[in-house]
């Protein structure tokens, strides 16, 4: 199977401060791979350089999809646009008072400005606009209905209980249509029930949609249950890559995390 | 027991609040200073020890009302309107004032009552709308803090002014020339500042507000410095002009009505009428396209409009320079009707009162700018002996309505795309 | 030369009240992250009290001068600090934790409010004083071309000097100064460990005021002239001041006001003195375009 994602020798220093120290791991294409490690070791940072918001010290992100886009060298607003990468964040980021529904269309933005050129088709009501809005409804819908709250779609986002927010945000990086799914922490603050649902979510998205998923994750549940390769990082290092069974017995992995004995 | 070791606690706050007040009121307000015109050496004072005293008082009834207040709530059992109530009801409230200032705003130079002096101050209340409007575009929509709207203003006015008298061009060819020069402004001055966190913003756009003013002061050769520019060509019907004799029909031989001076002045009103109620239009219709919905997300998360593909700072720019291009035709408004522009209408305190309406109407109400004008505006002329109180209690609403609701009076969002809808639920 | 050495010792002059007033700023900005607006009328307003202590005292006929001086000064500080004070606690306590555009609505309030206040009070016009130090030493004298440095430019920069020495004694060595610093840091924090976050805002407003009200009785004196309006203009200069040196920086606010002296005093010299100002504007916009957190400020990387 080819890569979709290939990280190499990704190195990012903040003054003296070094976050990541020569990483390199990939992603294969159509999997899901976790990214774990204790607090601090650097696993937002590497995402953060994934996704353009920090432009890394050395190293060389690959995104290969139809083409090939060195990621490093994107904005962070170009990255989801033109390579297709997308991703939510620790702290949850909707557009807390627009309504659920219209989270998940103003992510389809790009393909409404193409659609209404430059909104000039929009101001004239155009038939070709409207067609392309209510298609952007359509796909909406769809994710609304997956995470069955289809019937809140009218609600302030920021109203919602966390564990729906949560799945909002996903669908709403699922409505920018990605290649590439990087997930920061999905299963946080979720309780167990809706671990389980978001692990059913994330295997769909990767199955019926063949999409790559990146997570950074603390919950083992989630990661041992759906991921298909674990990447640990320590202190800003990377101590272990390969299936969750051989990660989860690795002697450095336990160390990392429980100390010496 | 307890009521007693509360009433001696507010006795105590009580008298607090008038020691406060001493002190901030006897030397600024008791000690007032005049020039002596006895001896030419300098100042002597005037006393106001009996105003001072009033005004002590009052800060301390005031005060005291505050504690009846607390008080009242606490005994009394409140019951809290449900927040969907509370929307329900601003929504309600919203459609029938607009509806109410529609039907008024249409009729009124015809209502008995309306002289001349009653429309000019429609005419201005509407011109402050319209700024409210446009400005409402960059700061409430796209939630970027501007405090030098009132640049665009006078871009607008001054292109129309300069274009009008040394092209001899048309209103109607003017009008949107001074509007796309204001969208430039809007572009250059955006293109470097747009990037900037919030109150920075804020500042930036104050200083190149300023800027601006000070080139229009200082710059003789091109506008005439504190002179301004005068005899701007006042607007035609269509090409039939507004007055009692000309070289072609004029507007009363072509309607065959005795000439009068409201002739001009009710079409000067329908005018800025029109032109506000585009600019509002404009916002409805554009909240519910890719780009308002864009700039709405902004407003409300620029980090997450980044990672899903949302370019910030065209986004930025296109609201700025829209919001710019509706200030410029309000300029060209303004430059007409008066005949006559010059620096001092365009300081740092219009940019501040067409602020305070956009966010004292209430974010994301369109009525509520409408509601803040003519308040604002209107009892200004209405009090216009007492100019000095007026600027006072301006500053003071200012921070009241703030504290009492930060989101404005009228603040109401509605969705601009809706999944259920009435007809299928 | 001799007109450049001149320059400069205006410049110092005029860089110490500049100075003074954007340590206001950039203290209330440190702590609670928010533009002061009305920060500069409570300058003007400082230089009323002044202004209305010295014509109480009979200053400059008579009365024993150093003395009086340092009443005014006493008075000066201790009114416009309740100013100070009440500001706070009046517009900008309730709404802390609120949307910005909130805080900078009511911010601009209180500056109108303010301005508005002393011209129903004090009138229009403008409030001329006599000199009241005079004199100085003259270094050179030829015709027209003076170089002198003046007692009361001598006396502004002494007092400015004490001043920053006992203000930056408090801020680094006490209590108080750590408190404040701490809630700089991280707000929530302080709060949790005992520090009473309210006090340490309320006396950062206190000695902001405090020495904006020096650097007003520094204007009356300097200037011999004020009206209700020099709050705007003074103000924003001093924030530019502010900005320059960085904001969140004391001794960036000291060394940006330096700055801006120097950049006015020179600009006025040796170009037009009717665009002075837009230069002033100038520098505010081209710092924050291109260097937002100025001097000695560090760039902030945002936490994603």
């Amino acid at each position: 199977m080819s890569n979709i994602l290939e990280i190499n020798h990704l190195t990012m220093r903040f003054g003296g401060l070094v976050a990541i120290d020569d990483v390199s791991f990939s992603v294969e294409e159509n999997t899901i791979t976790s990214l774990i490690g204790p607090n601090g070791a650097g696993k937002t940072t590497v995402f953060n350089c994934i996704t353009g918001f920090y432009k890394p010290t050395i190293g060389e992100i690959l995104l290969k999809t139809n083409k090939e886009f060195n990621l490093e060298r994107m904005n962070d607003f170009t990255i989801p646009q033109k390579a297709k990468v997308a991703r939510t964040f620790q702290n949850i980021r909707l557009f807390p008072q627009m309504t659920v529904l219209e989270n998940l269309i103003v992510a389809q933005h790009n393909k409404l400005m193409d659609a209404s050129m430059y909104t000039l088709k929009g101001l004239i009501n155009a038939r070709s606009f409207k067609n392309a809005e209510n298609e952007a409804k359509e796909l909406a819908k769809y994710w609304l209905d997956k995470i069955n709250l289809i019937d809140r779609a009218d609600i302030e986002a920021g109203n919602l209980p966390y564990g729906q927010q949560r799945k909002v945000e996903i669908c709403r990086s699922m409505c920018t249509e990605p290649k590439l799914l990087c997930l920061d922490e999905p299963a946080a603050g979720l309780n167990a029930n809706e671990s389980l649902e978001l692990n059913e979510l994330l295997k769909f998205i990767k199955k019926e949609h063949k999409i790559s998923i990146l997570l950074i994750e603390h919950d083992m549940s989630v990661v041992m249950g759906i991921s298909d390769k674990v990447v640990v990082l320590d202190y800003g290092k990377k101590i272990a890559e390969g299936d969750p069974n051989s990660v989860k017995s690795n002697p450095e992995v336990i160390k990392a995390y429980l100390g010496e004995e | 027991m307890q009521d007693k070791k509360n009433i001696s606690l507010i006795v105590k706050d009580l008298i607090f609040t008038g020691l406060i007040a001493a002190v901030l009121l006897i030397p600024i307000v008791g000690l007032r200073t005049e020039i002596s015109t006895t001896d030419s050496t300098g100042l002597i004072f005037n006393y106001n020890f009996l105003i001072t005293f009033i005004v002590i008082a009052f800060v301390v009834g005031i005060r005291f009302l505050f504690h009846l207040y607390w008080f009242s709530k606490i005994k009394r059992e409140q019951k809290e309107k449900s927040e969907t109530d509370k929307k329900r009801f601003l929504k309600k409230l919203n459609l029938y004032l607009g509806i109410i200032a529609g039907v008024i705003a249409f009729t009124l130079p015809f209502m008995p009552f309306a002289n001349r002096y009653v429309v000019d101050v429609a005419t201005l209340v509407l011109t402050y709308v319209m700024l409210g409007w446009g400005l409402n575009i960059v700061v409430g929509l796209a939630g970027l803090l501007d405090l030098g709207y009132v640049a665009f203003f006078a871009v607008g006015a001054y292109s129309y002014a300069l274009l009008s008298t040394g092209f001899d061009l048309s209103f109607w060819i003017c009008l949107p020339l001074a509007g796309i020069l204001s969208a430039f402004a809007g572009i250059l001055l955006g293109f470097p500042v747009l990037r900037l966190r919030g109150d920075y913003l804020a500042i930036v756009t104050l200083g190149f507000g300023e800027i601006i003013r000070l080139i229009l002061l200082n710059w003789y050769e091109f506008t005439n410095g504190p002179d301004g520019i005068s005899r701007i060509p006042r607007p035609s019907f269509f090409g039939f002009p507004f007055a009692r004799k000309s070289d072609g029909t004029t507007f009363h031989e072509l309607f065959g009505l005795e000439y009068s001076t409201m002739h001009r002045i009710i079409f000067l009103y329908y005018l800025i009428l029109i032109l506000a109620l585009i600019t509002n239009f404009f916002t409805m219709k554009i909240r519910n396209l890719p780009v308002g919905r864009a700039w709405e997300a902004l407003r409300e998360d620029e980090t997450a409009c980044r990672a899903i593909g949302i370019n910030p700072t065209n986004t930025k720019l296109t609201a700025f320079a829209i919001g710019a291009m509706f200030g410029g035709f309000a300029g060209s408004f303004f430059a007409t009707r008066q005949g006559f522009v010059s620096p001092e209408s365009f300081t740092f305190i219009e940019s501040a009162i067409i602020l305070a309406i956009v966010v004292l109407g209430g974010m994301g109400s369109q009525i509520g700018v409408v509601v803040a004008s003519i308040v604002l505006i209107g009892s200004t002329e209405l009090f216009r002996e007492l100019e000095q109180f007026r600027m006072l209690a301006f500053g003071l609403a200012m921070i009241v309505i703030m504290i009492m609701k930060p989101r404005g009076l009228l603040s109401n969002r509605e969705p601009s795309i809706l999944m259920h809808t009435k007809k299928n639920e | 030369m001799e007109y450049f050495l001149q320059q400069l010792i205006n410049s110092l002059t005029l860089g110490s009240i500049y100075g003074l007033i954007a340590i206001g700023y950039t203290m209330v900005y440190g702590i609670i992250g928010m533009i002061n607006f009305a920060h500069g009328d409570v300058f003007m307003i400082g230089s009323f009290v002044s202004l209305i202590a010295m014509v109480l005292l009979g200053v400059g006929t008579g009365v024993f001068l150093p003395f009086a001086l340092l009443v005014v000064l006493i008075a000066a500080i201790l009114i416009t600090s309740v100013y100070g004070w009440t500001l706070e606690r009046v517009a900008y306590r309730p709404l802390r934790g609120s949307f910005r555009l909130a805080a900078l609505i009511t911010a601009l309030g209180a500056s109108i409010f303010l301005q508005n206040f002393v011209q129903v009070s004090q009138g229009a016009k403008i409030k001329p004083i006599q000199p009241v130090i005079q004199g100085g030493f003259t270094f050179f004298e030829n015709g027209d071309l003076v170089v002198s440095l003046s007692y009361l430019q001598i006396f502004i920069i002494i007092i400015t000097i004490i001043l920053l020495s006992i203000f930056s004694y408090l801020i680094s060595k006490t209590p108080l100064g750590r408190s404040q610093r701490a809630c700089e840091q991280d707000l929530t924090m302080a709060r949790l460990l005992g520090i009473n976050v309210d006090r340490t805002i309320s006396t950062t407003f206190i000695i902001g005021a405090a020495l904006a009200s020096v650097a007003g009785m520094m204007f009356v004196l300097y200037y011999g002239v004020i009206d209700f309006f020099i709050g705007f203009l003074t103000g924003i200069k001093a924030f530019t001041a502010a900005v320059l040196g960085g904001i969140g920086s004391i001794p960036g606010a000291v060394i940006g006001g330096l700055l801006i002296g120097l950049i006015e005093t020179f600009w006025s010299a040796y170009f037009t003195i009717e665009y002075k100002d837009v230069a002033v504007f100038g520098i505010l916009v081209i710092v924050l375009i291109f260097r937002p957190y100025g001097i000695l400020g560090k760039p902030e990387v945002e936490k994603v």
